[in-house]
């Protein structure tokens, strides 16, 4: 090679790459290094061979059971979220003049946070709250209303604050298949069902799989909605209470580290479940032709 | 559905728009136009002429205004567009992207209830048609702009629909495939015998396709006619420029006889014939740049004097601008010698020079 063709070619080091450094830098220091920190604490208990916090885990009758709690609140809150605001947003992916305004109070509730959300629920659908008022006011049902401080106050909590995130994400989605495609179906006989199960149901599939992910995630994780609106004590003591007692209460950070690994391979082997699944579907560019 | 018809019928086919400041505006005004069975019709016009939106309403994407469009007796306009049944071919093909090429060109006959031992032969006979066989197991991902637009016209053929509605689907390929496709279409539209209705803004393909052009502008018709009526006798100015009408000239009209019209210009004398109506005294002229003539016309008829300002190299010809001591610039094409700054004599047959009112 000559000294000229040499020069032409790409340099060895290309320094815009050192670009990256302060972003791999962050990422090592906040959730790389604590991470590694956490799960080679795991391993160091207070007492017992270097997986006994794990065993300590499966064989206590208020923490394992935790897993399959927490996993009855995620699994249908999420199943909720993104079931609803997939037709929700498939109505909202045309340009409308109510378009915008249901787009806004739809997605409100992001804005507030869970502990506002918990403070406002207990007000509107406590035992003297305005739902049950009205509902005893107009003689709709008399007997007592319980939504809150069990079961179904994390749930419809989780709903109401990951509901908003599962319908932008999808929103997104949608908006980004080129309305050509469902044109085109139509002129080739497919009716509006057909159109949607044909087309968008398919090209979204990927979407919907990560939009699941990510939602089931958040909902896993649910910490202040459980303790607030729940009974952190009985039917919603979920798997984030368990590390929380063992870290402020018992001040067993060793234990709290494992329950968090513990919650960690939960969400992961979920996530995995579903990504895999995505791999059945078509992945890639989703209009039809040139632009 | 029908499979068969003996013409379409549009009948005053209008569209509106919201347009700025809440005011309408008629997108497409009033096209009223019949096409028979067999026929291949190009809606020609410049982009924001309406074409598109008269594509759209005959196949059924976008809602009428006012009018009515009828195939045979029955009334269709009413009709959403999977109940019409027209194939179209998008102008970015809209080939559905998680579908094989064999799924994507059978999709039309899945959506009407076909069995596959009835699809897998329409389907080949498609693919041969495009001349795409051995590619049906590709995504439309694999394929060149080129194929991608043949998978397009296959899906929309096999469906044997009445008519097939086209909208500018070459205007995404290279020169050269988009003459080799424009004679495919032909070519496929003989071959089924149905009708066409193709949309374009260039004159060539429009030209080279059609047996009836139907000129727009502004939402309007302004010519219905097969294409060397249009190419030749342009039924108004706007027609005659978007046809390739270079020179327009704004004379004064000094006498007329007949059809016959002698113009007047500060250094230019012409005799040509009327295609509109005159009035006051004003005319524009429109003339090719092909058909003007190098050299003196008989008797000294018609003839212009000037200067060669710019000469473009074009191969066969070249094209010139000369322009006459009052300052007009004429377009002129040539084969002959000519040097920059050359004084010129060129004239023009009288029945070449078409004279339209002043604008």
């Amino acid at each position: 090679m000559s000294a000229t063709s040499a020069h032409l070619a790409r340099p060895a080091f290309d320094r815009t790459l050192l670009l990256v450094l302060p972003a791999t830098a962050f990422m090592f220091l906040l959730f790389v290094y604590p991470f590694l920190y956490g799960l080679a604490l795991s391993f160091d208990p207070k007492e017992g061979g270097w997986l006994g916090n794990y065993k300590h885990f499966f064989t206590t009758d208020n923490q394992w059971p935790t897993i399959w709690t927490t996993l009855k609140l995620a699994l249908p809150a999420t199943l909720i979220n993104v079931g609803f605001a997939l037709p929700i947003a498939y109505k909202m992916r045309v340009k409308s003049r109510y378009q915008r305004w249901i787009t806004t109070i739809l997605v409100v509730p992001i804005t507030l946070g869970t502990v506002l959300i918990a403070e406002g629920m207990l007000t509107y659908f406590g035992p003297k709250g305005w739902l049950s008022q009205f509902l005893q006011f107009a003689h709709l049902y008399d007997g007592p209303i319980r939504l809150t401080h069990n079961y179904w106050g994390v749930l419809i909590s989780l709903v109401i604050s990951g509901f908003p995130f599962a319908f932008l994400l999808i929103l997104s989605y949608i908006t980004g298949i080129d309305p050509v495609l469902a044109r085109a179906a139509s002129t080739l006989g497919a009716n509006p069902k057909a159109q949607f199960r044909h087309i968008y149901l398919p090209l979204l599939a990927p979407g919907l799989a990560m939009c699941f992910c990510l939602a089931f995630v958040q909902a896993y994780s649910v910490f202040p909605s459980a303790v607030l609106l729940g009974s952190p004590a009985g039917p919603t003591r979920v798997i984030s209470i368990a590390a929380y007692e063992a870290a402020f209460e018992q001040y067993d950070y060793s234990l709290a580290s494992a329950i968090a690994m513990i919650m960690g391979f939960v969400q992961l082997i979920i996530v995995a479940a579903v990504l895999s699944l995505r791999n059945a579907f078509y992945r890639g560019p989703v209009s039809g032709g040139k632009g | 559905m029908k499979h068969d018809f003996s013409e379409l019928k549009l009948d005053r086919v209008t569209r509106r728009f919201a347009g700025a400041g809440g005011k309408a505006f008629n997108a497409l005004d009033e096209l009223s136009l019949i096409v028979q069975r067999g026929e291949f019709i190009c809606l020609l016009g410049p982009s924001g002429c309406g074409k598109s939106t008269a594509l759209n309403c005959i196949a059924g994407l976008m809602q009428l205004s006012g009018g009515s469009i009828w195939l045979d007796d029955t009334r269709i306009d009413t009709l959403p567009p999977e109940k019409r049944g027209f194939g179209m071919v998008f102008q970015n093909y809209a080939l559905f992207p998680h579908m094989t090429v064999a799924r994507n060109i059978d999709f039309g006959l899945r959506m009407r209830g076909n069995s596959a031992t009835e699809i897998a032969p329409r389907v080949a006979r498609a693919l041969k048609l495009v001349q795409l066989t051995g590619q049906e197991h590709k995504l439309p991902g694999q394929l060149s702009g080129g194929q991608q637009q043949r998978v397009a016209i296959a899906r929309a053929i096999v469906i044997e629909p009445p008519l097939i509605l086209m909208d500018e689907p070459l205007s995404n390929l290279d020169a050269k495939l988009r003459i080799e496709t424009r004679a495919e279409i032909r070519r496929i539209h003989h071959e089924l015998g149905r009708a066409t209705i193709y949309v374009t803004h260039d004159q060539d393909e429009a030209l080279s396709l059609a047996d009836r052009i139907v000129v727009m502008k502004d939402g309007k018709v302004q010519q219905i006619a097969p294409p060397p009526e249009v190419y030749a006798q342009p039924a108004n100015l706007h027609v005659a420029r978007f046809m390739g009408y270079r020179n327009v000239l704004a004379l004064d009209v000094q006498r007329e006889d007949g059809d016959h019209i002698v113009l007047n210009g500060p250094d230019i004398s012409l005799t040509g014939v009327r295609k509109q109506p005159l009035r006051n005294g004003k005319a524009a002229v429109a003339i090719r740049p092909e058909e003007i003539v190098m050299g003196e016309g008989p008797g000294g008829a018609n003839t212009i004097s000037a200067r060669v300002r710019n000469i473009e190299y074009c191969g066969r010809d070249s094209l010139l601008d000369v322009v006459t001591a009052s300052g007009t610039v004429l377009h002129v094409r040539a084969a002959g010698a000519a040097a920059l700054g050359d004084s010129v004599r060129v004239h023009v047959p009288v029945d070449r020079v078409l004279v339209y009112p002043g604008e």
